[in-house]
């Protein structure tokens, strides 16, 4: 939509719901929205679309949100991209928010598009920091280009709303606040938007250590140097025992050592966890790109020119079939 | 069955380069590649084509010499192929590369499907294919690990962050894939003497009946307002032999100072 | 010729002296780490004993090794001299104990000649880095051995490495223009230069290259460099058996007109093999008995495109099943890591009852070569994997048995008997690019007649009298 100032209100953040539970990324994002709403002197208000809600909605003022829409069905028990889009394009109709952020998880970066290109509007993917230009009031956007290599600022000047997807991890927790309340509507979903081209036939769900690397505080990674299939073994080892999960390298999931969930990089998931492992690998720019906002990195790799030692805070130089199980014996030691 | 796979030209992203104090990418030596995921579209298309019949078209907007990447898809099987390619293009946002591909699709269609790599390399928005079905009101299907066509539909498996999802799409329908959907073939020597001497129709706005206002920077919701290089500022701890035992004690106080022991 | 087997040991005295020369930190007598640094890629069960050195030096310069040299020629020390460690003869094994020097250490590439087009490296560069260097600059480095990911351009000049350019450009060897030489007893020398003409004297760059560590330890290198090419295409050409892929090379390299840059073998249960370890599918896996990778290379597009073609439909008319053409870097990764994995897909799948074999055939032999390894193995239970340079006639061949199999040394060691047999009757040779080393020691006599011998003794003797050089390696000495 073209912008019109007249109809234009606050920001909205989309949150995700996965298997009935509010993911933290929500908060993660309420808390930016906050930040930013603070600038632009407008109101937060959180979105949650789902099937069964087994948090409490309320919870979220307490982190940001001043109002909470509820758009909950049985026919979303599962994600249905098709009529997630459909409400939320609804819901920009009915509330016209200014700014909309959402998470930039498998559903957020399916259904945002839609949204944005039904409403005709810009939409930056993947942001890594979010702000207001001082003058214009306008959200800029700034997200990695060329393999991480630079960072590209984006705004939205003349269409509304100016959208933006940030993944997980991206931005910090906010503190909970015990005093926050606000407004909750249960939303009214017309009867036309639940219907769908689209049948969820159904989920199988991951076991722990695959789901999800995304969310994990420590991400125990590795690459071609681990030479076989099986030395992804000591790696899960590690990971177990640091409740982190499993990454891989793309020419190590190329090889089908890993599944495809676990790629790490350019072509496969970008992470920012509080402590990255990168064990046998080398270290190119696909990679980097994935991992390089990581709060630590620990490399461990035989090649001493190795380019992962460049970004690592803790670089092991060795045979990682000499160093790990080593450490995993110290960290055994540790939690025991 | 008619099916359009939209590939990219993607600068190799293993060969990348960068000019450490401008930040900006040094082209030269560095060669174009297929983006990995779109030929992995590819031959979800061929692997249907195989199986019941299909008539397969490639469409990719880009430069002229962006033919080379729409070759390499005839020489792996592709019946036809389209480039949309104006000076009118440059500078689009997902929003108007999504307008003109969608455009295209419908002038060159009616298509049952319409396959994707789940992302560009380069770009790595995976925002278009998703923006291209909304254009075109059909259904859209991302993340795609598994497909299966049947006459009406197509049913799917989604790899998403906890699990994988299985949905049924009406036809026609758009699928971005992953690379684990399938092993992408190699070209034929009489797959590549036919690409060689194909003739690939160039597609212009004009062709399109776009305005250059419509598409390009001109018709981008979008602005890119800066571009920084980032230095990354790490101090590294370097360990090798006899220090190792050092270095894992450092690792141990990170993972301590982390809260994570 | 008598044998001077009697060596000094290293004691406390010595590793003290050696601290002195390379500091603290370039000396370990670290058990774990001296083991390590005892191997190479060649199987430890496979040796009679155990090999391993008492200390491991760690040299960061010509002078350091220059004194070692001195003290250990003085102190009759026996010293053996180490890349990184991925020879496949022993050749960096220890046979006599005493002091394994490393040259990991000197690594930097030192020089780049745009004028004479020559690259000066030191012996501890990683292959694969020359490579990226001299592409970097627009150039080729030729060498191309399949380790070259983590190989030493140092060891790769020791064995005289092969690997997959050979047919075109030739041998390390062929690379090499000159080189700064420790001898034996400490003093340094270089062997040619920068020149491409040199008859004065001796060609001891020659002598050297391939020499595996016995006359003198390189501490640089001066490599040949060439213009390279723009485009390169690689094709896969599966065949249903393996005589017909063999007898199509000389129809692709005369009607052809034109000399490819690779042409390797894979056949059947190698390729199957390969895509077992690395988990992916090759086309025509099952129902071809053998598949040849081909390199071409060009400047113009269309006029490769056009040869290609031409040399495709030569392919086609000799019996080829298909013919695949990898022409971007997507689809050359999948193939050339495929060739590149399988000695490692081999070795996964046979890592013990195993003989890795690097014969050599006259080219117009290989096809006769085949049908009787095919014959011996048949006809004694023992299964094999061959692959390798088929344009140059150098075939690796991995004789093994699975399951447990009593009696399986000799079973193994029945074959390959057979195998040199018949190598030899089709006037081949014991190794192409692998060495003899420690290995292969016992059997040069069969392929070399004693007037050699003794004069390979001689030649060694005269460089180093008092046989500490690496020692024990190529021929049998007691």
């Amino acid at each position: 939509m073209l912008r019109d100032k007249s109809c234009v209100d606050g920001i909205l953040v989309c949150g995700e719901i996965r298997q009935n539970k509010i993911h933290s990324v929500t908060k993660e994002l309420l808390g930016k929205a906050r930040e930013i709403a603070g600038k632009m002197a407008t109101r937060v208000t959180c979105l949650l679309i789902c099937g069964q809600l087994d948090d409490m909605p309320e919870e979220l003022f307490c982190f940001g949100a001043e109002r909470v829409i509820v758009a909950s069905h049985d026919k979303l028990e599962y994600f249905n991209q098709e009529i997630t889009a459909k409400i939320l394009s609804y819901v920009v109709e009915k509330y016209l928010p200014e700014v909309i952020l959402a998470p930039a998880t498998t559903s957020g970066r399916t259904y945002l598009p839609s949204v944005a290109a039904m409403l005709h509007t810009g939409l930056t993917a993947d942001c890594t920091s979010l702000d207001i230009e001082d003058g214009s009031g306008l959200l800029l956007q700034t997200r990695p280009a060329i393999g991480g290599n630079v960072m590209a600022t984006i705004k939205t000047p003349n269409h509304v709303p100016q959208m933006a997807t940030v993944r997980p991890k991206t931005f910090r927790m906010p503190e909970k606040h015990v005093d926050g309340n606000g407004e909750i509507i249960f939303l009214d979903i017309p009867p036309s938007l639940l219907e769908s081209r689209i049948e969820v036939i159904g989920k199988e769900y991951a076991s722990e250590t695959v789901s999800n690397v995304q969310d994990k505080d420590v991400i125990v990674s590795g690459g071609k140097g681990l030479r076989k299939a099986e030395n992804f073994n000591m790696l899960h080892e590690l990971a177990e025992l640091l409740g982190g999960g499993v990454g891989a390298s793309r020419p190590t999931v190329e090889a089908k050592w890993i599944g495809y969930p676990h790629q790490i990089g350019l072509s496969g998931r970008v992470v920012s966890p509080k402590c990255y492992f990168a064990i046998g690998i080398s270290g190119a720019i696909q990679h980097l790109a994935g991992m390089q906002t990581a709060q630590k990195i620990i490399a461990i790799n035989k090649d001493p020119e190795a380019p992962i030692f460049q970004i690592a805070d803790v670089a092991l130089c060795g045979d990682f079939k000499d160093i790990v199980p080593v450490l995993i014996n110290r960290i055994r030691r540790e939690v025991i | 069955m008619r099916i359009a796979v939209l590939i990219k030209q993607v600068p190799d992203s293993d060969e990348i380069k960068m000019d450490p104090d401008k930040g900006t990418m040094i082209r030269e030596g560095s060669g174009n590649i297929v983006n990995p995921l779109d030929l992995n579209a590819l031959q979800a298309a061929l692997d249907v084509k195989k199986k019941c019949g299909a008539d397969i078209s490639v469409i990719s907007m880009g430069p002229k010499q962006a033919d080379i990447a729409l070759r390499e898809a005839l020489a792996l099987g592709a019946d036809n192929a389209y480039l949309v390619s104006d000076r009118f293009f440059a500078g689009a946002d997902s929003w108007a590369t999504a307008l003109a591909l969608a455009v295209t699709i419908i002038k060159t269609g009616p298509y049952d499907i319409i396959l994707a790599g789940e992302k560009a390399t380069d770009g790595e928005t995976g925002q278009v294919g998703p923006e291209i079905a909304a254009m075109l009101d059909i259904p859209c299907a991302t993340y795609v690990s598994f497909m299966d066509i049947d006459d009406m539909f197509v049913t799917v498996k989604r790899t998403v962050e906890d699990g994988i999802e299985t949905q049924r799409l009406y036809l026609p329908a758009l699928i971005t894939v992953l690379s684990d959907i399938n092993d992408p073939a190699m070209p034929t020597l009489s797959g590549k003497k036919r690409a060689r001497r194909s003739d690939i129709s160039v597609i212009s706005a004009a062709d399109i009946d776009l305005s250059s206002e419509e598409v390009g920077l001109a018709g981008s919701p979008t602005r890119v307002v800066k571009i920084e290089h980032p230095k990354i500022t790490r101090h590294t701890e370097f360990y090798c032999g006899k220090d190792i035992e050092h270095g894992i004690e450092h690792v141990m106080k990170v993972l301590k100072e982390l809260a994570i022991l | 010729m008598t044998a001077k087997f009697d060596f000094a040991r290293v004691t406390q005295t010595t590793v003290r002296d050696l601290v002195e020369i390379f500091g603290p930190s370039g000396v370990s007598v670290d058990r774990e780490k001296v083991t390590a640094y005892s191997k190479d890629e060649v199987a430890l069960h496979l040796w009679d004993k155990e090999y391993t050195a008492d200390v491991v030096c760690f040299a960061e310069n010509t002078e350091q090794i220059s004194d070692l040299m001195r003290y250990a020629n003085d102190k009759k020390i026996p010293v053996t001299p180490r890349g990184a460690g991925t020879g496949l003869s022993g050749g960096a094994v220890p046979a006599f104990c005493g002091i394994e020097l490393s040259l990991e250490r000197m690594n930097k590439i030192l020089e780049f000649d745009m004028e004479n087009l020559t690259i000066t490296v030191e012996p501890g560069v990683v292959t694969a880095e020359i490579n990226k260097a001299a592409a970097d600059h627009g150039l080729l480095y030729a060498g191309d051995p399949c380790s070259g990911d983590a190989s030493f351009i140092g060891g790769n000049v020791a064995e005289n490495a092969g690997g997959n350019k050979v047919v075109k450009y030739g041998p390390t060897g062929n690379h090499v223009l000159g080189m700064e030489v420790v001898l034996p007893d400490g003093s340094v020398t270089w062997f040619g230069g920068k020149r491409r003409k040199d008859v004065t004297g001796y060609d001891f760059v020659h002598l050297m290259v391939g020499s595996e560590g016995t006359l003198g330890i390189v501490t640089k290198i001066i490599l040949r460099l060439l213009p390279s090419s723009s485009f390169v295409v690689d094709l896969l050409v599966p065949f249903a058996d393996v005589k017909s892929a063999i007898k199509a090379v000389p129809a692709i390299m005369t009607e052809g007109k034109s000399i490819p840059s690779s042409i390797e073998f894979i056949d059947k249960q190698s390729m199957l093999l390969t895509e077992e370890y690395l988990r992916t599918k090759f086309p025509f896996s099952n129902e071809a008995d053998a598949h040849l990778i081909l390199q071409y290379e060009g400047n113009e597009r269309e006029r490769l495109a056009d040869e290609i073609e031409k040399i495709g439909d030569i392919c086609l008319k000799q019996g080829a099943l298909e013919v695949f053409v990898a022409d971007n870097r997507t689809v050359k990764d999948k193939l050339w890591k495929g060739r590149k994995s399988v000695a490692e897909a081999v070795w996964a799948h046979a890592p013990i009852q195993v003989s890795n074999e690097d014969v050599v055939i006259p080219a117009s032999a290989v096809a006769d070569f085949m049908r009787e390894l095919d014959d011996i193995c048949h006809g004694a239970g023992v299964k094999y994997a061959a692959y390798g340079h088929l344009g140059d006639g150098n075939m690796h061949v991995t004789l093994y048995l699975e399951g447990e199999t009593p009696g399986w040394r000799e079973i193994i060691g029945d074959v390959r008997q057979k195998l040199y047999t018949i190598v030899i009757k089709l006037e081949g040779t014991l190794t192409g690019e692998h060495g003899v080393g420690l290995k292969r020691a016992a059997y040069i006599s069969q392929f070399l007649d004693d007037a050699q011998i003794d004069l390979i003794r001689r030649v060694k003797l005269a460089f180093d009298p008092n046989n500490i050089l690496n020692p024990g390696k190529i021929v049998p000495w007691e």
